[in-house]
């Protein structure tokens, strides 16, 4: 597609502006393929030229290293012991031993590898079943317990970052040794542990604050994820639930039922459910970040009062639980509710629901996917209000003033200064509440619990699938609303719903300017 | 003297039509207002009524008491859940206010080489749906006893552990405090540590409460990851999963009513937290969205 | 200095792994230990229990907590109950089992799954004697799997029946579903009946004579289903949910009364019935409806209560868990529950009491269990599948809908069924034997030579069987291929064997064991 000039462009009318602009953002879409690809290309090089230099380097480091550095090979931290370093040096071997004898130890780490049969399709995680037997004595049976497959896949997975941490670290104190050679080759002074001390207070502050929030984040984010991410290829179900019976590898099994469009499959429901999903955080966004902008302009309108009562009304919606209170207006929507019955009353509403067999507003697809609309708008008005208020203040009255010499009208006010002021400054979050919509589980599963059930689908894997289903009511479904808490199934559609989040963000990361240059900003 | 009517008139004009702007603009708020508090009122209500019937359908009840709070107290463990709850409340708010400022004081003021991969990592781990993690956290927690009657406990770490990834709007806020700051303090000799809190954080109190804040109220609405966890044990339960309870099948019919009635007292110390540090939520919130 | 946090962090996991490593479960060693003490019981014991989270319930078995130590001197039970709703019972234990109750309380539709997921200690010998003799023979069944007893029966009410306001409905009115309808229209009444429940959906199809009877195999997995909900029987009864489905009177919601004329409820709803309807309560069978000329009378499930008792590593305390259940479920305090809950017994003597033979809504119960089907076990997942059909029923224009609904559900139904090549060669034994019911398959070992031996199995004379391949009757061998029922002619053990070519021809013997 031809770039236009600046003069060309200039020339066009609002309607080929916007047409001119969409057809940019569209014809770049190949484009960015090619980048990704590229990136990603030039990642796995660089990694490669990466690891052969870290290779060379402790080629070279073994060769010219002097003894010192050459026992450190082999015992953690005998280096910085010979260099005086002596907290560090005892921290690294403290570090070999406890990682030697766990490994070493029984039921340490090699006994929990080696009963993973890790990725052997068909193959069980663990290796005893538990089973019955029978105690005459007392006349009752006795269990004696197995394995446990969700043990065995988590202390073998936490073996092995285990065992990467210990590659790391030696590698590590290899490179500190070295260092501390030559430092002393050149008859400069090394640092002291006072120093290391020292300096976490100022030149490495980070690590100090970083060091729990970091920590927290691995354990109890990262650890979990990637442990779903396993669960995905395996059988893991309430029918083998790892301490019962044993789950087994089933490689990508899982993936395929998921994507399996024909009779039995899960593919017909996950495309149904994407598609309102990508509908409902569509709506759910821009209606909420309209209205809560028009709300903030009206209350923030020179000449109107009590501004801190009408902000006051709006953010008390914040303070009071969601599932009190959606739950209550959830029930005044039903056929019985105050407002219901209310609605009912009229002639139009009750004709359609008559002619339709239906017997509350809940119970029409159509207007059950706009209530959850609507009442999501009563749940996030207050937060942009909040937002936008504090933008608003910020931008520069001179800007409405010149306009307003110039003859705008405020209609033109607002699409020439204010909205893109608001959307250059709240680029950022429009995204990130763009995903939190798209996971946007309690205000689905309170107000309509995903119903009214397609019809046209049934349900899928057992699993009744509803018109107001998000991908994230059904993983609850999935997961946990059902007898046979399917985690395999449940995995899967995280994966996918990840999957989803990371292909728009990257979309609108490379749509909206302002995401760019943190920088610049401050 | 023809340009200086001419003024005169768009003066008077515009006022007019200022008036009834505003006047329009009022009546929208009144109705917005209206609109938004409604379902507290009506909670509120539902409260009141004494009869057993459930849902029924009326905005005001028939015959008014105080039996479901009554009830409330005596016949449930709902005094224990709810103090539970707020010691869940404060625990959260003093860890996570803790865990959420470093984190976000760091990506906000500090440069080190790990500071983008960190900050493109939450980005992505925030993408992967929370239920997911709930499956093996209760896994690990039931094995170190940390469900159950220990859930409280339980349930404090986790909400703890995380929230380091709910950096931005803190991180907003730190961005919009001058650099110079610092770079006088540092040239006086200051570490970075003493800049943290000698300079930085007297200047953050309204971050400081909104994040306080929102720990503090995180224990009150969560239901989910929380009955999971607590996994029906009436001694641990905290007063959304407790109160959840009652609305099974076969109780909802005598309970709802006691159920709004719990609504009702625990939105009363929220409201009253938040009412009053309304001022710096609103700060933390227009501060923090300026980067969000 | 970085490498010091790192080292930090490192040492930090590793602790962690370490402190976390439970101690070594090596499973030849912990088993029981059962040396000399022989079979006394006495000790103290810390249980936990879950029973129904209704008002006053979990008081009540404290005290007759306290009642059975009194008996049993020298077992001291410090037990922490907790309130758990019996329908979900099941699952959580399920979710969790390693960490669930010692006993606990659930709804007999959860049986297979719990006995699939080793969460339920079956009772000894002499218990199940017990069991048998005390109980219903429709309880006893609900607490079984492929003819062996897992659970104690507690209650014998769960099923649904119809709630009515007389004063708006005549008794002769209350026998047919049309004149229900009319009448509730008339009066601006709801008519409550919750179709978007399997369990409740169920009950049209059973009207027009349609079954949904689901095998197992002996370890409690879901085999084959032998299902004509999608049939003439079963167009005739959407037909008949959707009349009812799509009048103005109909509401899905049967948990509350407001506005009603009539809820299909059960016994759970009784004080919110008499508190609804006063002194116009009315409570009877269901009523019939009519499609094509026919009249069908509504059926539904009748359901049973039962405590389950988790399986333990100590023989000891097994056995002090079975007494207490045991205890638990007899006349006794059957009886008090009902005196006090209004929970209809199992146990036979309670039932003759004068107190539960008066009591209205357990008549109208008893009333409706003529026309109820038992229910057996059936797969987690049909409820969910059924339940679309309640929906369907409503949302039909056309005959041509509810037909397409059927398919839809068949279709479902079929796809829980996706067998390995291994299960789909696998031979079974299945008919009224060993106190099953043409439900169950107990597995045959392939011989590898053509032949197929089952287990010892204890036979009586007159009991009849088959074979059959993967679970269907696609393959199958009775007398001859695809012939009629073996009969067996003595009583004895005897291991089955099947010789067959691969084709049609085969040979059946029956080898007496020892």
């Amino acid at each position: 597609m031809k770039k236009l000039t600046d003069l060309e462009y200039l020339k066009l009318n609002k309607f080929q502006v916007l047409l001119y602009n969409l057809k940019r953002f569209f014809c770049a879409i190949p484009g960015w393929f090619v980048n990704m690809i590229l990136a990603i290309g030039r990642f796995f090089a660089r990694c490669g030229i990466a690891i052969k230099d870290e290779f060379v380097d402790i080629g070279t480091t073994f060769i010219k290293g002097n003894w010192a550095v050459k026992t450190s090979f082999f015992i953690f931290g005998f280096g910085n012991l010979f260099y005086g370093q002596i907290a560090r040096g005892l921290l690294f071997l403290l570090f070999e031993i406890v990682f030697i004898g766990y490994m070493l130890v029984p039921s340490g780490g090699i006994y929990w590898l080696s009963k993973g049969n890790w990725f052997q399709n068909g193959a069980t995680v663990g290796t005893v079943q538990g089973g019955f037997t029978y105690d005459p004595i007392f006349d009752t049976d006795v269990w004696v317990p197995g394995d446990d497959s969700v043990k065995v896949m988590l202390y073998g997975l936490l073996t092995i970052i285990f065992i990467f941490a210990f590659i790391y670290t030696w590698r590590l104190q290899v490179k500190q040794c070295r260092i501390c050679m030559d430092i002393t080759a050149q008859g400069k002074k090394i640092k002291s542990s006072k120093d290391d001390l020292k300096s976490l207070v100022d030149d490495q502050f980070h690590k100090t604050l970083l060091a729990l929030p970091v920590i927290g984040i691995l354990l109890f984010t990262v650890l979990p994820i990637i442990y779903m991410i396993l669960v995905a290829f395996t059988s893991y179900d309430a029918a083998h639930d790892g301490y019962s019976n044993l789950f087994s590898w089933v490689g990508l099994d899982n993936f395929n039922d998921l994507l399996d469009f024909g009779n039995g499959g899960l593919g017909l429901a996950f495309g149904e459910i994407l598609s309102w999903t990508l509908m409902w955080a569509f709506f759910a966004t821009f209606t909420n970040y309209f209205l809560g902008m028009f709300v903030a302009m009206m209350i923030n309108k020179k000449g109107i009062k009590l501004k801190k009562f009408w902000r006051t009304a709006l953010v008390m919606t914040i303070a009071i639980p969601q599932f009190v209170s959606l739950l209550y207006v959830s029930k005044l929507f039903d056929s019985s509710g105050i407002i219901g019955e209310l609605l009912g009353k009229i002639p139009a509403i009750k004709n359609y629901l008559n002619t339709n067999h239906y017997f509350s507003l809940w119970d029409s697809p159509a207007v059950a996917r706009a209530l959850v609309i609507i009442i999501n708008i009563w749940v996030g008005i207050p937060y942009v209000m909040l937002q936008a208020t504090g933008i608003l203040m910020n931008i520069p009255a001179d800007l409405y003033e010149s306009s307003r010499v110039d003859g705008a009208s405020p209609f033109q006010q607002y699409v020439k200064i204010t909205l893109p002021y608001m959307l250059f400054v709240t680029g950022p979050s429009l995204l990130t509440s763009f995903v939190s919509n798209l996971n946007n589980f309690n205000v689905i599963y309170l107000l309509s619990g995903g119903n009214p059930i397609n019809t046209q689908i049934g349900s899928a894997g057992g699993v009744s699938v509803g018109h107001t289903d998000l991908l994230i009511t059904w993983l609850y479904k999935m997961a946990l609303g059902s007898a046979e808490s399917k985690y395999y199934t449940a995995s899967v559609i995280g994966i996918l719903i990840f999957v989803v989040c990371a292909v728009l963000s990257l979309i609108i990361y490379n749509v909206i300017p302002s995401t760019k240059n943190e920088e610049d900003f401050q | 003297m023809k340009t200086e009517n001419k003024i005169k008139k768009s003066g008077l004009g515009a006022r007019a039509s200022r008036r009834i702007s505003n006047t329009i603009i009022y009546i929208v708020l009144i109705a917005i207002t209206l609109t938004w508090l409604f379902p507290f009122f009506g909670i509120l209500m539902e409260s009141f009524k004494v009869n057993e019937k459930g849902m029924d359908g009326e905005l005001f009840p028939e015959v008014w008491g105080f039996d479901n709070y009554i009830r409330l107290f005596k016949e449930t463990d709902f005094l224990k859940w709810f103090i539970n709850t707020a010691l869940m409340g404060i625990a959260t708010a003093v860890f996570q206010t803790f865990f959420v400022l470093s984190m976000s004081y760091t990506l906000s003021r500090l440069r080190f080489k790990a500071r983008k991969p960190l900050m493109n990592l939450m980005l992505i781990l925030g993408m992967f749906p929370g239920f997911l993690t709930m499956i093996l956290i209760y896994k690990v927690f039931s094995e170190a006893g940390l469900t159950m009657e220990m859930a409280p406990v339980g349930l404090v770490i986790v909400y703890c552990a995380s929230s380091g990834m709910g950096y931005y709007i803190s991180k907003g806020f730190f961005d919009t405090i001058p650099k110079t700051l610092d770079e006088a303090a540092r040239v006086d000799g200051a570490t970075r540590m003493q800049v943290f809190y000698k300079v930085i954080m007297p200047l953050s109190g309204s971050i400081v409460i909104y994040t306080i804040l929102m720990g503090f109220m995180a224990p009150w609405g969560d239901f989910m990851l929380a009955s999971y966890i607590i996994h029906e044990n009436s001694a641990g339960m905290s007063v959304a999963v407790g109160m959840f309870e009652w609305l099974s099948k076969t109780m909802l019919n005598t309970n709802y009513t006691m159920f709004c009635a719990a609504g009702v007292i625990v939105a009363i110390p929220v409201t009253a937290v938040f009412l009053a540090l309304q001022k710096y939520y609103v700060e933390g919130v227009t501060g923090g969205a300026v980067k969000g | 200095m970085k490498k010091i946090i790192a080292l930090l962090l490192v040492l930090v996991l590793a602790l962690s792994v370490v402190a976390c490593a439970p101690a070594t479960n090596t499973p030849a060693e912990t088993q029981g230990s059962t040396t000399g003490t022989g079979s006394d019981l006495t000790g103290t014991y810390d249980i936990t229990m879950w029973v129904s989270e209704k008002e006053g319930v979990a008081d009540q078995f404290k005290t007759q907590i306290a009642a059975f130590m009194e008996a049993n001197p020298g077992i001291v039970i410090n037990a922490q109950i907790e309130g758990v709703t019996e329908a979900d019972a099941g699952s959580k234990v399920v979710a969790d089992v390693a960490s669930a109750p010692d006993i606990y309380c659930f709804a007999q539709d959860q049986l297979a799954r719990l006995v699939q997921a080793a969460a339920l200690a079956k009772p000894g010998t002499k218990a199940a004697e017990t069991i048998t003799a005390a109980n219903d023979a429709t309880s006893v069944a609900a607490a079984s799997v492929a003819g062996t007893i897992y659970a104690y029966p507690m209650t014998s009410d769960n099923g649904y029946f119809m709630y009515y306001d007389k004063s708006i409905i005549t008794d002769e009115d209350a026998e047919s579903m049309e004149k229900i309808i009319a009448a509730c229209e008339a009066n601006n009444v709801k008519f409550r009946f919750a179709l978007e429940n399997a369990w409740y959906t169920a009950s049209f199809f059973f009207a027009t004579g349609c079954k949904s009877n689901w095998s197992m195999n002996e370890k409690g997995e879901f085999t084959s289903v032998d299902d004509d909900f999608n049939s003439v029987a079963g167009l005739a009864a959407m037909k008949g949910m959707q009349k009812l489905a799509q009048s103005t009177c109909y509401d899905s919601n049967a948990d509350i009364f407001t506005d009603a004329g009539v809820v299909i409820t059960g016994i759970w709803n009784a004080d919110a019935a008499a508190a609804h309807f006063g002194d116009n309560m009315g409570a009877t069978d269901l009523p019939s409806f009519e499609v094509d000329g026919k009249s069908y009378h509504l059926g539904g499930y009748t359901g049973n209560k039962l405590m389950g008792v988790k399986p333990q590593t100590d023989a000891k305390k097994g056995a002090v868990l079975s007494l207490l259940a045991q205890y638990l479920t007899n006349e006794e305090c059957q009886t008090q529950r009902y005196t006090e809950f209004q929970w209809g017994p199992s146990n036979l003597k309670a039932q003759a009491s004068e107190a539960v033979q008066s009591n209205v809504s357990l008549a109208a119960f008893n009333k409706q269990a003529a026309y109820g089907v038992p229910q057996g076990q059936i797969h987690g997942s049909w409820w969910d599948i059924a339940k679309v059909l309640g929906a369907d029923a409503k949302a039909a224009a056309d005959d041509a809908a509810l037909q397409t609904a059927l398919d839809n559900y068949t279709a479902a139904i079929n796809g829980l069924f996706s067998m390995t090549e291994e299960q789909k060669n696998a031979w079974g034994v299945i008919g009224n034997i060993c106190n099953t019911n043409w439900d169950t398959d107990f597995a045959m070992t392939d011989n590898g030579d053509g032949t197929y031996t089952s287990e010892v199995l204890e036979l009586k004379a007159g009991e009849e069987f088959k074979f059959r391949q993967g679970a269907s009757w696609d393959v199958n061998f009775g007398v001859e291929f695809n012939g009629a029922n073996i009969v067996v002619e003595a009583d004895g053990k005897y291991q089955v064997k099947l010789t067959w070519d691969g084709e049609q021809t085969g040979t059946v013997e029956l080898i007496p064991a020892e």
